[in-house]
């Protein structure tokens, strides 16, 4: 009974999960080659090329990597700070409830937030404009649709505190951290060293796998850049959904093509990720 | 759990990791059959006696065999699914597409047409980004449809690139019947429809209330330079203004040559946005660089845009430190400048429907000094369309619809200066008695100008490519540079 149910759930992944992405990426790649799509004519590399000469594909990659990279660095660092500090305090109701409210609030609801705080109209260039501190909202420095994407980073930021520390809380209780550290101090060890030999190991490695998707996920964010990002250069999934859905029919192909980049690229990661994985799971 | 914290001793940094190991190995089987007894893994990783090993062992054999047959199961319904995805995909591309005959519905009489439509239900797809519109078309259109024509019009939004989009996959994928009947359109939407042969028509000579509407007008009859050839119905026609707050700027820019003035003095102020209306506004600057109003009236020139364009981007990167945010990034969309207008981040604004001045003030967006202008050289005045997509499955419905949206009671309606506020596409001169004088009495705006007064400032529409390369080039040379 065990053995078909589980039959039954690959079954219905592989035809809710597998099969419309499969057909999905093969779609992409019969446009970004011209073979499918009404006003293409047939194979060409043409919108290959074009989309490796502009460069606008690979500046745009490069961007959305280091917009991911530094926004999960700075979340993964304060949540680890917050679950070392503030853990007991997190078991209050209330803290627990403030802590975790942004995990509720969807992506385009913290974009605009974004917008209400941080534009130049928004709320803090008012706030300094009332206190003198600028002479013109217009002075307040930009904070979205800037070139540093700090509104994006921000955004991601809050999003991503809340639900890392609410794992690494989790891990800290499953794992038995505590007990550990007890133990590890009453070997002999210090506060430094219990952070640093027993803590951030355990936690890392346990939630590393995690924090990788993450990073995929947010190379591939869509409504935040969309709201906060710049025109030029875009994070991948806004580039891709303008390039698909511009004007000129006679260059979707090359969405398309960077479409079809981006999944390989992300499947490689994803396959590298879990394939060690999966040999432990043999191993046993 | 603690268990495995007093397995057969040793150090203590063995045991960390024998603890580590353990509960990986635990969650990925969890994880993996959604095993019914992970207790099983949680036992000790060694027992003394080797009895408890023996069962350990025999678990630990039957746990692997029982993933090896789900892997085997796995890689077969994996093989099976795998065909699915070319089959899908050898449908998309073989399907032949089969038309729905409605060409009867281009000679039939209009009662015929009328008996077909009653009791359809009618797609449309429209822009749905301004509220007043939306209120005209759920709170008017939808109601009185039902009651007069006992047709059900159900309304989706989508613009541009979304309806191409929508024409295109549907026809990629051979969808005879398709999800819209009616779509709102004009300008480079129904070129690029066109180019796909997406329009269903031409069928407006079978309206009845066509006959209010003046096919000899220019403006009305050709669209970006190409004549609509009984394919699109024309619904409203406006012109596009400039747009300043009269508090904050005193003599507002009115030629290109002013405007490098006025963004020297505030700087931040002005910007472009990198949409439909931004490009009507550089189509506006092209025409002025060309030397007059019509310059760019014709066919599309290669040569003429590339010599135009260049004296354009030239124009703007030199003067595009002064621009909103220092030039380094533009607004996606008109919303948006609207928005940076509304909170006093710009000071200038540009906008159809002769500025669309008259809806945000009275909505209470715009401050009430806020005012349209005219530019010197003239802004784009045009026509937009309903059109019928090819695979539209109630046709005759959305006939009907689209001869109810040209009566001069909808017209009428749609034109109230504190509603809507468009300006009709009627020629009051044609109409019945009793309806010129309702249009020609009606309370006029108060904030933004009348279309009439910006007729020595129009422009038409240049031909859709120069919209298509303005797109192309302005990301590429003014955006990205």
């Amino acid at each position: 009974m065990k053995n078909k149910g589980s039959i039954l759930g690959i079954v219905f992944f592989v035809l809710i999960g597998v099969v419309p992405f499969f057909a999905a990426f093969l779609y992409a790649l019969g446009y970004s080659f011209g073979v499918l799509g009404i006003l293409n004519d047939g194979f060409t590399t043409r919108f290959w090329e074009q989309v490796f000469i502009s460069g606008e594909f690979l500046k745009s990659f490069g961007y959305s990597a280091v917009i991911a990279l530094v926004s999960l660095a700075l979340s993964i660092g304060g949540a680890l700070w917050v679950t070392l500090k503030f853990r007991r305090e997190l078991d209050k109701k209330f803290l627990s409830f403030m802590m975790y409210l942004p995990l509720a609030i969807p992506g385009v609801v913290a974009g605009f937030f974004m917008v209400q705080l941080f534009s130049k109209g928004g709320f803090f260039a008012r706030i300094a404009f009332q206190l003198g501190w600028i002479e013109k909202t217009s002075q307040f420095p930009d904070l979205v649709n800037d070139s540093l994407a700090f509104g994006i980073i921000v955004t991601f930021i809050t999003m991503l505190i809340p639900f890392f520390t609410l794992l690494f809380l989790n891990v800290y209780k499953n794992e038995r951290i505590e007990e550990l550290s007890i133990l590890a101090q009453s070997l002999g060890a210090n506060a430094n060293q219990v952070t640093r030999r027993v803590f951030l190991p355990i936690i890392l490695k346990k939630t590393g796998v995690l924090i990788a998707l993450y990073f995929i996920f947010l190379l591939g964010a869509y409504e935040v850049p969309l709201i906060l990002g710049q025109e030029s250069p875009q994070m991948l999934s806004v580039l891709i959904i303008r390039e698909t859905r511009q004007f000129d029919l006679s260059k979707i192909s090359e969405g398309y093509v960077v479409a079809v980049i981006y999944t390989i690229v992300v499947s490689i990661t994803a396959i590298l990720l879990f394939l060690p994985k999966r040999k432990t799971a043999y191993e046993i | 759990m603690g268990i495995s914290l007093a397995p057969e001793g040793g150090t203590p940094s063995w045991r960390f990791t024998d603890l580590q190991s353990m509960s990986e190995e635990r969650a990925i089987l969890v994880g993996l059959n959604g095993l019914e007894r992970p207790d099983r893994f949680l036992k000790p990783v060694r027992s003394e006696r080797p009895a408890d090993r023996q069962v350990e062992l025999r678990e630990k054999i039957s746990a692997f065999a029982e993933m090896k047959k789900l892997y085997m199961d796995t890689k077969k319904i994996l093989k099976t699914f795998s065909l699915i995805p070319i089959l899908l995909l050898t449908l998309i591309s073989c399907n032949s597409e089969q038309k729905t005959d409605d060409s009867g519905l281009k000679t039939a009489s209009w009662e015929d047409i009328s008996a077909k439509a009653k009791g359809t239900t009618v797609n449309m797809m429209m822009w749905q980004g301004s509220p007043v519109i939306n209120e005209y078309m759920n709170n008017y259109v939808v109601p009185q449809l039902r009651e007069e024509y006992d047709i059900n019009l159900k309304i989706s939004g989508g613009q541009g690139p979304e309806i191409v989009q929508l024409a295109m996959g549907e026809k990629e994928a051979g969808i005879a019947s398709g999800q819209v009947d009616i779509v709102w359109i004009n300008g480079e939407t129904s070129y690029q429809l066109r180019k796909i042969d997406g329009l269903w028509g031409p069928f407006i000579e079978q309206l009845p209330n066509i006959k209010y509407i003046d096919l000899d007008n220019r403006y009305i009859n050709t669209d970006f330079q190409q004549p609509i050839a009984g394919m699109e119905c024309p619904w409203s026609i406006g012109q596009a203004a400039m747009v300043y707050d009269s508090v904050k700027v005193v003599n507002p820019p009115r030629n290109l040559d002013q405007l490098e003035t006025y963004v020297k003095k505030y700087p931040g102020t002005f910007t472009i946005s990198n949409d439909f209306s931004g490009m009507t506004q550089l189509k506006s600057f092209l025409a002025e660089l060309g030397g007059s109003p019509n310059s760019l009236n014709g066919e599309f020139s290669e040569e003429k845009y590339d010599r135009l364009s260049k004296l354009l981007w030239e124009y703007i990167n030199h003067n595009k430190k002064y621009f909103w945010k220092e030039g380094e990034t533009f607004p996606k969309e008109q919303t948006k400048m609207s928005q940076l207008f509304a909170n006093g981040e710009l000071y200038l604004g540009f906008g159809f429907s002769e500025g669309g001045v008259e809806e945000k003030v009275v909505s209470g967006l715009y401050p009430k000094t806020v005012r349209s202008y005219a530019w010197k050289n003239g802004t784009i005045k045009n026509t937009n369309y309903m059109g019928i997509l090819n695979n539209a499955p109630q046709k005759a419905g959305a006939m009907q619809v689209i001869d109810f949206l040209i009566s001069p009671a909808a017209q009428f309606e749609k034109s109230h200066a504190n509603g809507m506020d468009s300006n009709t596409i009627l020629e009051i001169n044609r109409l019945p008695q009793e309806w010129a004088s309702k249009f020609k009495n009606a309370p006029h705006r108060q904030y933004g100008l009348e279309m009439d007064d910006l007729k020595d400032y129009a422009i038409e529409e240049p031909a859709p490519e120069y919209m298509i390369r303005l797109y192309e080039d302005f990301r590429t040379l003014v955006i990205e540079k």
